[in-house]
């Protein structure tokens, strides 16, 4: 009973209850100083990695001892390398050095950039997907499977619009809207499925969702290499969209495949769920069963149908990332989609489940991402080492919100009522 | 001679909340104290710190003139306390016997079998020592709640309990079970034990216990000798100012039937009948009252009229069949639900007040045309509740989990009434309420009758549903056992219904 299992019960509560009360700003600290510490825990990984590995010049030479992999310069390529190097070397303000912070010739629309935003673009659909669906109550594991239907779904529809379409600025006006259209369609009806299954059938949505994953993934694959292949290629994809089907780069490089419309419409979509949560009857009904099902019921909230509604809606957000993503970043569509749709649960989580901290939140995603690229393509490290970088950073970053939506499910029932006289 | 039991300067804090606030307590050997407040109060914290569920933030616990310190329930039942929780602990298909001597059985063969036997003789010798009428070798599933209660008052007895905590022990009884219960607490004072029991009943308190203490707001108001001390001054106490206890009802004026509820049959959560075959209707302009001890299938029957459950029969609002309409429909027509379980249904917890003010309004003008919630209106909405009915504290955007129960509670009543109700559905509508808003909340409820509302109300409190109600019916196992008007009905005939004896079958009873 006493002892020790008993103090480490309160220890936990304790931090529970103490990130249960944590302001916005004290979440933001939180997660900055969690960033701070997966680096400092990474960098002892890439040192001790980096003395396990042989090679003929060390990369690095710290206390007298050379190390394989320098871990300032592959932070450096993960954080700086993803936004085009910006800083100008010169200005080391701790040393009173105040030259011009950026460094010469440093665009914000450079390549490397460009991906970090390209990444961002998507990862703030299927965040938004997730966070959404979590608001509701319902647990959507199943982004990636509505992102594949979408963007499936979207490709195919405008290979078959296009030949009936104008090309030039008119085509683009009618086929990029009716991409998204189609892809957020069908990504809404194909979350739809496990909303009916939980709804109706009291089918546990984390289930159904992982495995239509699967689902969505294999239709995409049969369907693609049996039906709508392109020929002579290696690798299982549609043939290219017509140029009036993609969505158009503004200021970058057409070569990195991003365009700030398109970021500017998920910055968009943000803002409307945000509207849609806070200021609609829809998403007080998806906010109420999401924290008090049966208080819901009792406020007259159709339940099965809000269920529906939430999945169909993260669905289609799903479905518009799909969407993005074959008319932005691939130009058609290809078997082996990224998993943006889990990271979108990452993303969902760090951002507390909020639309306007998910468009915070993805950038940071981007950014490893688009790192990581920078990191295999510059420096020896081995690309498993980066991706187990990556995790730790996600991990740490991801963790302390995500112990505080736990605590948040789990202490009310123990501790809101201490004088509790009733059936508390 | 030393006190039983003596508190000094307990203080516990809680996150945000300061539950108990240097608190003293003396309780003497052989007596019976009755700790008495509103919910809120401080008295199960109270008590919880006394039996080591709570380690006290300050203070001192003296049992028998020894300091203690308790790290968890078992150091306080080795110190002589036990302590019996409003949700009994008992596993329903063990005897009697084996329930009370669980974890600490008599053995046999070395250690290597439970002395069935022996267990059965002792809990029988411990009946007989202390008068209690129960049966050891009763399954525990088949006993009423009141032998259920004092199989837990021997359980706490056989592991050598001298000080005997209860946390408000009538709640579940019939009024017959309470008076058998008061005479087990004169058997055990008289061979010396020691018992604390917590109420929010005045009359209880003042019956049952040798000295009351009053808390208020997680202080010490005073405690006092319940022979030397009026209803009045007691209920002044917990209060804190002055407060009318009688409900002064005027003659009904019923109009046209409002609603209308023809056989209906309602399963529990298990698919068994909870509600079989029951019919009535409220007039517009009166108070219908169904009494009955909790459990008796009125939580289903609710249900079922609110459009929380699904029933087989028919109900029918203002000549409109809504057996199978949905809650929004009944909401949109007219109807307001002061829901039983406020924590679940009443109030969303993590929402702020001008959220929940708006719960069952969310798709309803003037709140939310066409599907945009106008927010600086249902602020509007709640700060007119939030002063009308006195909720404290008076934050709109306060979290309905920061709030106490009884606030909760005055906020719901507020938000239901304002819808301009056909029809009020009340179910416990003052429970945990202080003396003084239950005043206020029975004037309105009064008020919305008098202006020609149905009231259906359902109270576990007898006072309540006897001075509210026109005409009463008591329900027992899912039926109603008899209709009777509360102006002429005795007390002790409504406990006999409530029991489940129907009228003009003899007065024995089990």
């Amino acid at each position: 009973m006493s002892g020790a299992p008993k103090r480490v019960k309160e220890g936990v509560r304790t931090v529970l209850e103490r990130l249960v009360r944590a302001s916005a700003f004290e979440r933001i600290l939180i997660s900055a100083a969690a960033l701070v510490l997966a680096v400092l825990v990474g960098t002892v990984l890439v040192l001790v990695s980096g003395r396990m590995t042989t090679c003929s010049t060390a990369a690095a030479t710290y206390f007298g001892v050379g190390f394989c992999y320098d871990p300032v310069t592959v932070f450096d390529r993960l954080f700086f390398g993803a936004l085009g190097d910006p800083m100008n070397p010169l200005f080391r303000p701790l040393e009173g050095e105040f030259a011009p912070p950026f460094r010469a010739g440093w665009s914000p629309f450079n390549t490397a950039m460009g991906v970090t935003l390209r990444e961002t673009t998507v990862l703030v659909f299927t965040g938004l997907s997730v966070a959404l669906a979590f608001r509701a109550g319902v647990f959507n594991i199943g982004t990636q499977g509505q992102l594949i239907a979408g963007g499936l779904a979207s490709a195919l529809g405008l290979l078959s619009l296009a030949p009936v379409v104008p090309g030039g600025l008119v085509g683009s006006l009618v086929l990029v809207p009716a991409g998204l259209f189609i892809g957020a369609l069908v990504g809404g009806l194909y979350g739809a499925v496990p909303g009916v299954l939980k709804a109706y059938a009291d089918a546990n949505e984390v289930i159904t969702t992982i495995m239509l994953n699967f689902v969505a993934a294999q239709i995409a694959l049969y369907l693609v290499s049996n039906y709508f292949k392109r020929p002579n290629s290696q690798v299982v994809e549609t043939v290219p969209l017509p140029d009036a089907a993609t969505i158009p780069p503004v200021v970058f490089d057409p070569r990195t495949n991003v365009s700030l419309i398109a970021l500017a419409v998920a910055l968009g979509f943000a803002g409307a769920i945000y509207y849609l949560l806070g200021h609609t009857a829809l998403g007080y009904d998806l906010r109420t069963s999401g924290l008090q099902p049966a208080g819901a019921e009792y406020g007259g909230v159709a339940t099965k149908r809000t269920i529906v509604a939430s999945l169909t809606l993260s669905g289609a957000l799903g479905g518009l990332g799909g969407a993005m993503y074959v008319m932005m970043i691939l130009g058609n569509f290809q078997i082996g989609v990224p998993a943006y749709g889990f990271d979108g649960i990452t993303v969902a989580i760090l951002a507390g489940n909020n639309p306007l901290g998910v468009v915070f939140a993805a950038p940071l995603f981007g950014i490893i991402k688009s790192g990581s690229i920078v990191i295999d393509t510059t420096t020896s490290v081995p690309p498993q080492l980066v991706d187990v970088l990556r995790g730790l950073i996600v991990l740490f970053v991801a963790m302390p919100e995500f112990f505080r939506q736990i605590g948040h499910r789990v202490l009310p029932e123990e501790s809101q009522t201490p004088g509790g006289d009733g059936d508390a | 001679m030393t006190s039983a039991v003596h508190l000094d300067g307990i203080t516990k804090r809680f996150p945000g909340v300061v539950a108990n606030d240097d608190v003293d307590l003396t309780v003497e050997r052989g007596t019976v104290h009755a700790l008495l407040g509103e919910n809120g109060a401080g008295k199960t914290t109270l008590m919880n710190v006394l039996y080591g569920l709570y380690e006290p933030t300050a203070g001192q616990i003296v049992v028998d003139g020894t300091e203690r310190s308790f790290d968890a329930p078992q150091d306080a039942i080795d110190a002589g306390i036990g302590m019996i929780h409003q949700h009994f602990m008992l596993v329903d298909p063990m005897t009697v016997a084996e329930n009370v001597t669980l974890g600490t059985e008599p053995r046999k063969w070395g250690g290597l079998a439970i002395d069935r036997d022996q267990a059965h003789r002792d809990v029988e010798r411990l009946c007989d020592r202390f008068g209690l009428d129960v049966d050891p070798g009763a399954p525990v599933a088949e006993l009423s709640v009141g032998v259920q209660q004092r199989t837990e008052i021997l359980k706490a007895l056989y592991r050598g309990t001298e000080i005997l905590i209860l946390d408000e022990p009538t709640a579940v009884l019939t009024p017959q079970e309470v008076e058998e219960l008061l005479s087990v607490f004169e058997m055990l004072t008289d061979q010396e034990k020691t018992i604390i029991f917590i109420t929010h009943k005045l009359g209880e308190a003042m019956r049952a216990a040798d000295e009351i203490t009053v808390l208020r707001d997680g202080q010490t108001v005073g405690t006092v000798d319940a022979g030397e001390i009026t209803r009045e001054e007691l209920a002044e106490m917990m209060v804190g100012r002055e407060v009318l206890l009688e409900i002064e009802s005027s003659p009904a004026d019923p109009g046209s039937v409002v609603l209308s509820v023809d056989d209906l049959t309602v399963a529990d959560d298990r698919g068994v009948d909870a509600v079989s075959d029951v019919s009535f209707s409220v007039r517009g302009g009166e108070v219908f009252g169904i009494a009955g001890v909790d459990g008796n299938g009125q939580s289903e029957l609710i249900e079922a009229i609110t459009g929380l459950r699904r029933p087989h029969g028919a109900i029918e609002l203002d000549d409109r069949e809504i057996t199978d309409n949905s809650r929004r429909d009944r909401i949109e027509h007219g109807m307001a639900y002061i829901p039983e379980d406020r924590h679940e249904r009443g109030v969303v917890m993590e929402f702020d007040l001008v959220e929940n003010g708006l719960l069952g309004s969310q798709h309803a003008e003037p709140f939310a045309g066409n599907g945009r919630i106008d927010w600086a209106r249902a602020r509007e909405h709640t700060e007119a509740i939030i002063e009308e009915y006195d909720v404290q504290p008076p934050n709109p955007d306060a979290e309905a989990a920061s709030l106490s129960g009884g606030n909760q509670q005055k906020f719901i009543v507020g938000r239901e009434f304002a819808r301009e109700p056909n029809l009020v559905v009340a179910t416990h509508p003052t429970r945990g309420v202080d003396i003084g808003s239950t005043e206020f909340i029975h004037e309105q409820l009064l008020e919305l009758r008098n202006a020609g509302v149905a009231v259906l109300l359902v109270s576990s409190k007898l006072e309540e549903v006897r001075g509210l109600s026109d005409r009463l019916a008591v329900m027992y196992e899912g039926e109603f056992v008899d209709t009777v008007d509360p102006e002429t009905v005795t007390e002790e005939e409504l406990g006999l219904l409530m029991a489940g004896e129907r009228p003009a079958q003899g007065d024995e009873h089990r």
